[in-house]
């Protein structure tokens, strides 16, 4: 908390202006009126839910998308974004999480990428480039070697070299999207320090993240959207952790899928116990019963993908325990997993759950081919039939069963892949984040289909970041963060205060 | 597996809707070369050079069934020309030393099999990626047939059932283009009709979700490595008998014309898609362009550079066709 704060970011003319930015994407309003205005030297947080907006919105200030509706000033003229490019010559660089470094180039050689100094004669001047670096570090107190290969440095120093190309381009804007997801309290501290210096040089910094603590520590004004739209914008001082939270969710309709199915049973069918991964799970245990949805919340990067992926075999634990209808996972893979009556709808369609190029029918029966077939032999008339009534009872909209599945919408390619294990019948279900890139219509007709499958007994283990479809289809909610369970609720004591508090420790 | 994995004609262009079908396309240029090739020489039709023909395409076909599958599973072995003619020196040896034709033969097609569970191991298992494992096996077998047999290895048993292989004929029909038939017919139903047939196209079309749907890609790569293998083998068997001798120089060069003939056929480089159908047509096209480069006597030279051209001009159609799909 500084005193100056709220009176300064009122009255320095603005680095940048966004002025009811509009930006529609097929099905979706992503963004819808929203305005943001960044002061020099101050640090503006941006902040929401998962799929408020917050990442359109840096993509139109980094060039990536442009916006349909609205205006961008910078330094009080009009802009037009059109590349990365073309924003950073005008002085806006974002910092990326997925960090835009070339690994096998040197720190020098990628802090001048975008043009390379020349000699006389039109060569690289590699003198001037490692000189220009290493004055560049000097005058912001970076501790890197400019001829240290990137690739050989940790996250935490790369994303200072982001930060340093920006500055070597003479940035004035400097947006940052969740910086410290990848680093150590440590990093985060250095990276604080970082941001200071660049605001006592008249940075404008733009911090994008969902991590309450850091806020307070380092803004100075905070605009939060919600659902595409801009709901807030406020001096840090003015916010509490309450009052933060409360806009971030704001006052919805909680029961937006009202439920069909009466009282969950009692059977434990699937018992995880103490799972760890190499990567990211860290002591996960918890059981699911036949006919529930369990429903994992959890911030970007709290280990959803990963825990779905790790009870199902697809991907390899370090320990833990593993029990689906009394019997162990053993050995850790897919195709004991399945037997097992254990299977996982994918988050991400394209790479892991479809094969475009090949038919609705071939998509469908894939995980059931055996129970079609007399001695390695498909009876294709009994798989025929069998998709056309799934095809039939989820309503998929496809002209044919041999239409190549890639031309189908993401909903019915949805509910393709959702059949293709209710064909195999499965006892256990892990669908992760089910409704991702479907539209609204699509949507329900999903959630209904997840209902009527607790109805008929299964456990469904939903991993999701909407909170309307969280507390609309859960019996029981866990909440991860960083790869841990920090709470199991039952759906009656679960608001969205406790999760998203339960998210953010 | 075409007419199932293809969308119906949207109209179009000609170009466009010509190219629609791979197969289509590949049928009117056999066709056009026929008539070309008719026309400069007619003795093009006559029964000896059909056979003759037949018997060329047999040995590029027996092997091409196994790489057709290997591509869709989306991965390719290079090594079949060099253990075409390792395991062709294999027979004819095992034949010299035993006196037993059914020995030999069965030495070389294990042989080529065991060249299969040899790649297939190390792509799977050392996950090295095939194009490059495949190139390697390729240098260890020309090298190593050479430490197995300085020379080619002559006919010392001289038995009659040996050049029956490639020679013999049951009723008008020589005895290479039967098993031919029967391989390509096996693979053909393997392909279409059953499940192992279907995860190697789920397998080649998205590995991961043929892995989430409880499928071992792996162990599916392992056993097509190993049928490519095997049927390599029969090949180096009919290519010792044809040529009456284990030439451990024999077959260098032979897996492109493999490779050629399956991508002229459709199947596409990146898994998943393909077909034995079209594999069968690319056979034909490029064994009709060698036959009538040779019957018009032009330059043999132009036995490389014409299919090259053939293989440019097919697979952009291919693309003109993947484009129309997308839109």
């Amino acid at each position: 908390m500084r005193p100056d704060t709220a009176p300064a970011a009122s009255i320095a003319a603005p680095a940048i202006e966004m002025i009811g930015i509009g930006k529609r994407f097929p099905g979706v309003l992503a963004l819808e009126n929203v305005d943001l205005a960044l002061a020099p030297g101050k640090v503006h947080a941006l902040m929401g839910e998962n799929g408020a907006g917050k990442s359109t919105l840096i993509k139109i200030l980094a060039g990536v998308y442009q916006q349909d509706s609205g205006t961008i000033r910078i330094g009080g003229t009009d802009a037009n974004l059109r590349s990365p490019r073309d924003a950073l010559r005008q002085g806006v660089k974002v910092v990326f999480q997925e960090i835009a470094l070339i690994p096998e180039f040197t720190v020098a050689e990628n802090i001048f990428l975008e043009g390379y100094p020349t000699n006389g004669v039109g060569s690289i001047s590699w003198k001037t480039i490692y000189e220009d670096a290493a004055a560049l570090f000097d005058r912001i107190g970076f501790d890197v070697d400019p001829g240290e290969k990137v690739g050989n440095l940790p996250v935490s120093k790369q994303q200072m070299v982001e930060i340093a190309r920006a500055l070597a381009h003479e940035a004035r804007i400097v947006v940052m999207d969740e910086p410290t997801s990848s680093l150590t309290p440590a990093e985060v501290s250095l990276l604080f320090e970082v941001i200071r210096r660049l605001t006592s040089i008249g940075i404008a910094v733009l911090y994008v993240s969902h991590k309450l603590d850091e806020i307070f520590e380092i803004a100075d004004t905070v605009t939060v959207l919600r659902d595409g739209r801009h709901i807030s914008t406020k001096p840090i001082g003015e916010h509490s952790n309450d009052s933060l939270i409360h806009d971030m969710i704001g006052r919805r309709i909680e029961n937006l899928f009202p439920r069909k199915r009466g009282t969950a049973g009692k059977d434990v069918i699937l018992k995880v116990e103490n799972l760890t991964s190499a990567d990211k799970l860290k002591d996960v245990s918890f059981d699911a019963r036949a006919g529930e949805v369990l429903g994992f919340f959890g911030l970007m990067g709290a280990g959803r993908t990963e825990l779905a992926k790790a009870i199902v075999g697809f991907d390899p634990i370090r320990s833990g325990r593993i029990t689906i209808g009394g019997q162990p996972l053993l050995p850790h893979d897919t195709r004991t997993g399945t037997s097992l009556g254990i299977g996982l709808l994918t988050e991400d369609r394209k790479s892991e759950g479809l094969m475009l190029e090949l038919p609705v029918l071939h998509n469908m029966s894939l995980a059931s081919l055996e129970s079609y077939s007399r001695a390695g032999f498909v009876d294709e008339g009994k798989e025929r039939s069998a998709v056309q009534s799934f095809v039939d009872r989820f309503r998929v909209k496809t002209p044919s069963l041999n239409r190549q599945i890639k031309f189908l919408s993401g909903g019915n390619q949805q509910k393709v892949l959702l059949a293709r294990w209710l064909m195999r019948g499965l006892r256990i279900i892990v669908v992760d984040e089910p409704t991702r890139g479907i539209d609204v219509g699509a949507k329900s007709e999903i959630f209904a289909l997840i209902d009527q499958l607790a109805a008929e007994g299964l456990a469904v283990i939903m991993m999701t970041s909407e909170m309307p479809e969280l507390l609309g289809l859960s019996d029981r909610i866990a909440v991860m963060a960083e790869g841990r369970i920090t709470a199991i609720m039952n759906r009656d004591d679960a608001t969205q205060e406790n999760i998203l508090n339960a998210a953010i420790a | 597996m075409s007419d199932i994995t293809r969308p119906a004609p949207a109209p179009g262009s000609l170009l466009a809707r010509l190219a629609g079908n791979n197969q289509l396309v590949l049928l009117v240029i056999l066709v056009v070369l026929c008539i070309a090739i008719s026309m400069g020489a007619p003795q093009f039709y006559s029964v000896e050079n059909v056979i003759a023909i037949l018997r060329q395409c047999s040995l590029v076909l027996i092997i091409a069934a196994g790489m057709t599958m290997l591509l869709i599973a989306a991965e390719v072995d290079l090594s079949v020309g060099a253990s075409l003619a390792f395991s062709g020196v294999v027979a004819m040896d095992v034949t010299n030393k035993t006196g037993s034709v059914a020995m030999g033969a069965a030495a070389g097609i294990l042989f080529g099999g065991l060249v299969g569970v040899f790649n297939g191991l190390v792509v799977t298992r050392l996950r090295v990626n095939s194009l490059i494992a495949t190139i390697a096996t390729m240098m260890i077998l020309q090298g190593g047939v050479f430490l197995y047999s300085r020379e080619a290895v002559q006919n010392m048993h001289l038995q009659r059932a040996f050049t029956d292989i490639s020679t013999g004929y049951i009723g008008p029909i020589p005895v290479p283009v039967i098993i031919a038939a029967v391989v390509f017919v096996v693979a053909y139903v393997v392909l279409r009709h059953t499940t192992l047939g279907r995860y190697i196209y789920a397998t080649g079309a998205n590995e991961r979700a043929a892995r989430l749907s409880g499928i071992r890609p792996e162990r599916l790569k392992l056993i097509v490595f190993v049928v490519t293998g095997l049927l390599t083998g029969l090949a180096g068997l009919i290519l010792a008998s044809l040529m009456n001798a284990g030439q451990p120089t024999a077959g260098r060069g032979f897996e492109l014309t493999v490779v050629a003939a399956v991508i002229l056929g459709g199947t596409s480089l990146t898994g998943g898609r393909g077909s034995l159908l079209g594999t069968l047509l690319g056979v034909l096209v490029l064994k009709v362009i060698d036959n009538g480069i040779i019957i018009l006597r032009w330059d043999q030279n132009l036995q490389m550079v014409v299919p090259g051209v053939v293989i440019i001009l097919a697979t952009y159609l291919d693309l003109v066709r993947k484009k129309r799909d997308a839109t």
